[in-house]
């Protein structure tokens, strides 16, 4: 008896989450769910790339100079090779070569808003509950950078980084360098809604309770008031990765950003832009399509997700 | 508001005839410096060749033609040249030329702390004789010394001293940096470095007037589709490169000209062969390899120029086995082979001077400076890492570029090298002599390249009268340094510029370009 009493148990989970608002949501919106399969594809080729692509554009030793300006599928001239999605200046497959840069637009998104996150989490909190002199010099501070467009704001501390690391450790760097300046470019948008939440959050009788029961500062903030300001974030988290893809692709075009050794999808375009004008379009068009690709159904997703969330929103 | 259309009116009505033959050309790379005796680049001196002026200059066809000097002649039994100078010629800010300029240009652009310095070293001293006779002595008979000093500008004297300009500054800049005061053709109006450059023609020259141009605008574009963009929309009349890759699309539009050329100018590798370590790469501090003429020699083969010139330079250069191009005088015929390309026989020369399994080192190339610098320098990273030798490639803008070489900062280099005087003479000068400040030799010899017998050669090349003779010692010359590889000369550059189709213009093989063959339609 015991064992049908557990037996439906276990499914009954599964069925639940997917019988839930959010998931019934999710299953009636086509939008989310094309995206959602865009995004996973994406990911997941970024992921399985030295699976996947046929060649490994990072290893100098494997190109044939020989292959470059192979157009998609057709055979190159003297090799007889033939690429996919062609070859750029260098004999490189521009299909590999997507994958691989998509790792390092992905990584460098992820880490970036990750950052944001703890850094904008961490700062709205304080501001919202200790409030006082602490509020105000954050928020001004925030207030001033938003003043500023957030990409000039990463092209300073880029410039800045790359100004005191020495030239031989640049290229090694620059990654890191593109994940800080990305984030702290947009930790703002983090703490303003954090701070708010926490504003509404911290005179509610939960918080008044755990005071009177004696816990720290600390442990209210982190384990009382943040997980009920969460989902607000979750939603900024999903747009700001879309906006940090597309910073580290301008920064990648401006030629500030990832070094052409190891080249994002920004520095890909910005390499392809060389031959607008003499015919190979390939090496530009293809890197494109997958940025736009993968920003916009980032963002969609970001959107839905706003919505799905947002209870006043549900019919 | 009535008011304002008519002044707008007036200032269209104005603006037409009075611009009306404004010239604006592009280039990858500004003047780093107004200073003609600063920086030995042909950027620089090719831009300030329109405003400065030499003794003698350069015609159409590269010829030696009179400038500031109106004959010469060389005196007793080849102690040196005496110049007759120009009479009645005064600088853009009205001063008057004379020898006193002659000689205090001398003395600054021989100083130490002139890129000039080495365009000297032949002479012993300059004499004035009277106010438009100068004598330039040599330390022994120098037949080509009229045709070596083209690019040597003067400079006026009282300008350069009231400036505080009496000597260029190569680090931090002078007055004569930013300003400059010639005898030439046009004057610099504004000068906003990076940015734009603006000429105006100079009411007072000398010369008889072939142009046609009211002002003219020079504007640095890195990016060459911007820079063929903006020549298709009309925004500048002039490019010089138009990217190899476009040339031919461009040319087939026939909405405007490309013209082409080859360019005095080889391109090659430099190896450090005076530092005792590596100094990039995994392997740095280790001791370097290139110092072992065979690590060289497998550099040589393991680059497949055959492919550069097809794929990235598209059929549009020719291969260089030696310092100096074909059409240069003195080129060595009997050293025209250049290494064949053959990784197995790099590899092998590897092995035996002690490197199977090869070495990581650092190339540092310019991004800005060449013909598609920076993707040679990708190309060649890849050839060399097939047969073992792992390159860290650093491409950066020629301004950082420079500064770097001079601070012995590389294993490896990219280095284009056009001999001013069109002779071959003139790299083993400054690219083959052992550096030596004193005599003003080896200037550009980044690498240290050095050899015993070379140095014996360049006095005994530059006084020798006899053709055959000189040909001979020149020969040896190309001979000792293709079989120590002192360099990897790779390809001689081609030139491609491209104008409008109102535009009609002369296109020099030193890749100067003289605006005052400059007329618009």
């Amino acid at each position: 008896m015991s064992d049908q009493a557990t037996q439906p148990a276990t499914p009954s989970r599964l069925a639940k989450a997917w019988d839930s608002d959010f998931m019934y949501n999710f299953r009636h919106s086509p939008v989310a769910m094309v995206s959602f399969f865009v995004v996973a594809l994406l990911v997941l080729g970024a992921i399985f790339a030295p699976l996947i692509a046929p060649y490994d554009p990072f290893d100098p030793a494997s190109l044939d100079l020989m292959n470059g300006y192979t157009a998609p599928m057709a055979p190159n001239d003297f090799t007889g090779d033939v690429f996919w999605l062609g070859t750029d200046d260098q004999g490189r497959d521009v299909f590999s070569t997507i994958l691989y840069g998509m790792r390092i637009s992905l990584f460098v998104g992820f880490a970036a808003v990750a950052f944001a996150m703890v850094l904008g989490i961490t700062l709205g909190l304080i501001a919202g509950y200790v409030g006082g002199w602490t509020e105000t010099i954050i928020m001004r501070a925030a207030d001033v950078q938003l003043t500023f467009p957030a990409i000039l704001v990463a092209m300073l501390i880029f410039g800045v980084a790359k100004g005191i690391t020495p030239i031989e450790h640049q290229d090694t760097m620059a990654i890191w360098v593109l994940i800080i300046a990305i984030g702290l470019s947009d930790w703002v948008q983090f703490a303003r809604v954090v701070r708010g939440a926490t504003l509404v959050e911290k005179d509610k009788e939960y918080v008044q309770a755990a005071r009177m029961i004696g816990r720290g500062k600390g442990i209210i903030m982190l384990r009382h008031i943040l997980p009920n300001v969460l989902s607000p974030v979750l939603v900024i988290a999903t747009i700001s990765l879309a906006l940090a893809i597309i910073a580290e692709a301008t920064l990648s075009f401006l030629g500030v950003g990832a070094p052409p050794t190891q080249p994002s999808l920004g520095t890909l375009i910005r390499i392809g832009q060389d031959f607008l004008f003499s015919g190979e379009w390939w090496i530009i068009l293809f890197p494109s399509i997958t940025l736009l690709a993968l920003a916009l159904s980032v963002n969609l997703l970001g959107d839905w997700l706003r919505d799905a969330l947002n209870p006043r929103l549900q019919k | 508001m009535k008011r304002a259309i008519g002044i707008v009116a007036v200032g269209l009505s104005l603006a037409g005839p009075a611009f009306a033959n404004e010239f604006k050309w592009a280039g990858t790379t500004d003047p780093q410096t107004l200073d003609p005796h600063a920086v030995n680049t042909a950027s620089v001196l090719g831009f300030l060749n329109n405003v400065y002026e030499g003794l003698v200059r350069r015609g159409k066809d590269m010829s030696i033609e009179p400038a500031l000097a109106t004959r010469w002649e060389p005196i007793g039994n080849g102690e040196g040249w005496r110049f007759h100078l120009r009479e009645g010629v005064t600088f853009q800010d009205g001063s008057t030329f004379d020898a006193e300029d002659v000689l205090f240009s001398y003395q600054r652009a021989s100083d130490e702390v002139s890129d000039t310095r080495s365009w000297f070293a032949p002479v012993s001293d300059v004499k004035v004789v009277d106010a438009y006779t100068v004598d330039i002595l040599t330390n022994a008979p120098n037949p080509i010394f009229p045709d070596s000093i083209a690019n040597w500008m003067i400079m006026d004297k009282g300008w350069a001293e009231t400036n505080n300009a009496a000597l260029p500054d190569k680090e931090n800049g002078n007055y004569a940096t930013l300003n400059a005061n010639g005898t030439g053709a046009f004057k610099v109006t504004e000068r906003e470095p990076g940015l734009r450059t603006e000429l105006m023609p100079n009411d007072g020259w000398w010369g008889e007037v072939e142009h046609n141009i009211t002002r003219a605008e020079f504007t640095p574009v890195q990016n060459p589709a911007t820079a063929v963009a903006a020549l298709l929309s009309g925004n500048v009349n002039m490019i010089n490169p138009v990217p190899i890759q476009d040339a031919e699309r461009l040319a087939d539009s026939g909405d405007v000209k490309v013209i082409r050329g080859i360019e005095a100018r080889v391109i090659m590798l430099g190896m450090a062969q005076e530092a005792d370590v590596l100094k990039y790469g995994d392997d740095a501090g280790k001791p370097n390899p290139f110092l072992d003429a065979r690590v060289r020699a497998a550099v040589a083969h393991a680059v497949n120029v055959p492919a550069i010139l097809k794929v990235t330079m598209r059929g549009n250069a020719e291969p260089a086995s030696q310092l100096v191009s074909p059409a240069m005088r003195g080129y060595s015929d009997a050293n025209s082979a250049r290494p064949e390309f053959d990784p197995e026989k790099a590899k092998a020369l590897l092995a035996e001077a002690g490197y199977p399994d090869g070495f990581s080192f650092g190339l540092k190339c310019p991004n800005n400076r060449y013909l598609n610098d920076e993707a040679v320098c990708q190309a060649v990273t890849s050839m060399l890492s097939q047969v073992g030798m792992n390159a860290q490639l650093e491409a950066m803008p020629v301004q950082n570029y420079w500064p770097e070489l001079r601070e012995d900062n590389y294993d490896m280099y990219l280095l284009g090298w056009s001999p001013g005087t069109f002779d071959a003479e003139h790299p083993i000068r400054f690219l083959a002599s052992t550096p030596n400040k004193e005599k003003k030799l080896g200037s550009w010899n980044f690498a240290g390249y050095s050899n015993a017998r070379i140095d014996e050669l360049l006095p005994m090349i530059q006084s020798e009268i006899d053709p055959a003779k000189r040909q001979a010692m020149l020969d040896e010359a190309a001979k000792i340094m293709q079989d120590e590889t002192a360099y990897v000369p790779m390809y001689v550059q081609p030139l491609v510029w491209g104008t409008g189709k109102n535009i009609e213009l002369t296109q020099r093989p030193d890749n100067f370009f003289i605006l005052r063959w400059v007329t618009v339609q």
